[in-house]
């Protein structure tokens, strides 16, 4: 960048672009030497079978897929990303809708409480989860109080947890997904279907609720995919009882670095994450196109 | 929101059940998502050496131990280190290719635009464990180096995407006026377009940094003995100990991305972050 050409001089029938191509350049070598590059030599090590030279690329994929407990892993994988996307967007949508429709002066407040968390260490709030499902912590007290249960449930080896902990982590992505689309649906659509005698259920069902559904779409593969890639929140509450593939990453990581074969997880959830890439962005291109 | 309907009527009904029921909702999700921060910051004041909630008796010692805790301090430091190193990075690298790719309809521009976003829909646990490899065969071991490495791939993803829509905001017209006036590209990108875009570049890079700030999955790879992330070590130290020191440190920690939260909305708002 030493020497900076002379401004061309103005071409009338040419939109003036500042920028030459050339300044991506640094960017895209950086990601395609650091990013892509690695990504696809552990694709490359995924199809190495253990024994060098024997011709069985697949071997790491065939244990993935037909062994019994790695199957069931992978089941229990999407199980749980399905899991955590409904269970999102059952809880977001409504908050989402207030947001949009009601909450007025309440907005900011709400969205600083969705950004807040974001951004406090998620160590942080899986260790506040920790406190609250202990054998003796708010949430035992409290059902013992109510007298729903006589002794204390053990919640930090439970399933249960390690739902209340993804919903707490993900909801928010679900919630600002949906508001951004939302806030530029047309309410004059909704408004006519009620002077048409529309009730307010068949105006939500029939008219907001298609007009939201590209948030909806939007919100549920990011949801989905960053399930997939977590491993925090099933370590530290799940106790064992939820496994994942990511969870297995980063155990194999940890205890027997079998790198082919963790390779070949890792290459699973990489190809969940670019289907997830290409639908959002044939929803996004949707949305262009109108 | 003060619509006019056609009969000319405000549209706003005295009692409406569903915005009740629905604020109701809303409240409750709010409980919900500050009730486990709020359990920490309570148990960061604890007397008792133990965690429990409800705490019995308020005292300041589970900070002096998070202070007196060495690999907490000195974690810290090293994640406040890289978090403004790799934003510098994401910086440098990042406003420029997000200005060459943004205005662009041409199909190359627009793949190196989802390009440039790709790292931020990857999972980070996939992309750790496979850079730990890629790096060694390239003889950079764990420690700092191999640590902005990683963080400055997400870095560049969060900084580019908010100044392409800064600057896809600006008006094309400015650039031609300047340089319709004889003005050279970098007194151009200078003075009339990097002003213009100062709020993306901060507010991107105020994101990457608590990103970076706050990130295991990639961090957990590269952390050695002597260099390690604050989070990498509270994750650690959580798996051997539980006692409310790390409720002191999360505490701190939180204190410091508010703080760095109030900048970004002071600088460029909250309220716009929401809409991309």
């Amino acid at each position: 960048m030493s020497t900076l050409p002379d401004a061309p001089a103005p071409r009338p029938n040419r939109a003036y672009r500042l920028a030459r191509n050339s300044w991506a350049l640094p960017a895209l070598a950086f990601l395609l030497l650091f990013f892509a590059a690695p990504l696809i030599r552990n694709t490359l090590t995924s199809f190495s079978g253990a024994e060098e030279g024997s011709g069985q690329y697949f071997d790491n994929y065939i244990r993935l897929f037909t062994d019994a407990f790695y199957a069931g892993v992978l089941l229990e994988t999407l199980k749980v990303s399905v899991l955590v996307t409904l269970i999102c967007l059952v809880i977001g949508y409504p908050v989402a809708y207030f947001m949009v429709r009601y909450a007025g002066r309440w907005n900011p407040f709400l969205v600083f409480c969705l950004i807040a968390p974001l951004l406090t260490s998620i160590i942080m709030r899986t260790f506040g989860w920790e406190v609250i499902f202990a054998r003796k912590g708010l949430l035992n007290l409290f059902l013992m109080d109510a007298g729903l249960i006589s002794r204390p449930l053990d919640l930090l080896r439970n399933p249960v947890s390690v739902y209340i902990g993804l919903a707490h982590v993900l909801a928010p992505f679900m919630v600002l997904s949906i508001t951004a689309v939302l806030q530029g649906a047309d309410r004059r659509l909704e408004e006519a279907a009620r002077v048409l005698g529309a009730g307010p259920w068949r105006t939500f069902l029939n008219v907001t609720w298609p007009m939201s559904l590209e948030g909806v779409m939007t919100g549920s593969i990011l949801v989905f995919v960053l399930t997939n890639g977590s491993f925090l929140t099933m370590l530290l509450l799940g106790g064992g009882t939820v496994k994942t593939l990511a969870m297995l990453i980063y155990q194999q990581f940890n205890l027997t670095q079998d790198v082919a074969f963790a390779s070949a997880m890792g290459n699973v959830l990489l190809l969940i994450a670019l289907i997830g890439l290409v639908l959002q962005s044939r929803v996004v291109s949707r949305r262009r196109a109108k | 929101m003060s619509e006019i309907t056609r009969t000319g009527r405000k549209r706003r009904p005295p009692r409406n059940p569903a915005k009740l029921v629905l604020g109701l909702w809303a409240g409750l999700f709010v409980v919900f998502l500050l009730l486990p921060m709020v359990v920490v910051v309570a148990v960061s004041f604890s007397s008792a050496s133990f965690v429990s909630f409800p705490i019995p008796g308020f005292s300041l010692r589970w900070y002096a131990r998070a202070f007196d805790y060495a690999p907490f301090m000195s974690s810290l430091l090293t994640s406040i280190e890289l978090a403004v190193a790799a934003t510098l990075v994401g910086t440098l690298l990042g406003i420029p290719a997000a200005i060459a790719v943004a205005r662009s309809r041409h199909p190359v521009a627009n793949a190196m635009s989802n390009f440039l976003l790709t790292p931020l829909s990857m999972p980070e646990i996939v992309l750790g464990f496979a850079l730990l490899y890629f790096l060694a065969s390239l003889r950079i071991g764990s420690g700092f180096l191999s640590l902005l490495i990683a963080h400055s791939i997400v870095a560049i993803p969060y900084i580019s995407r908010t100044v392409m829509s800064v600057y896809r905001a600006i008006p094309a017209s400015h650039e031609e006026a300047g340089a319709v006036l004889g003005a050279s590209r970098f007194q151009i990108l200078r003075q009339i377009i990097l002003p213009q875009i100062m709020p993306g570049v901060f507010a991107g890079g105020m994101f990457s940094m608590l990103i970076s700030f706050d990130n295991v999955s990639l961090s957990y790879f590269f952390g050695s003995a002597h260099t390690s992330t604050l989070p990498v070590v509270m994750l650690s130290y959580m798996e051997n100990q539980f006692d409310p020191s790390i409720a002191a440190i999360s505490t701190i920690q939180m204190l410091i991305a508010i703080v760095t939260l109030f900048a970004i909305h002071r600088a460029y708002g909250i309220q716009r972050l929401t809409s991309m």
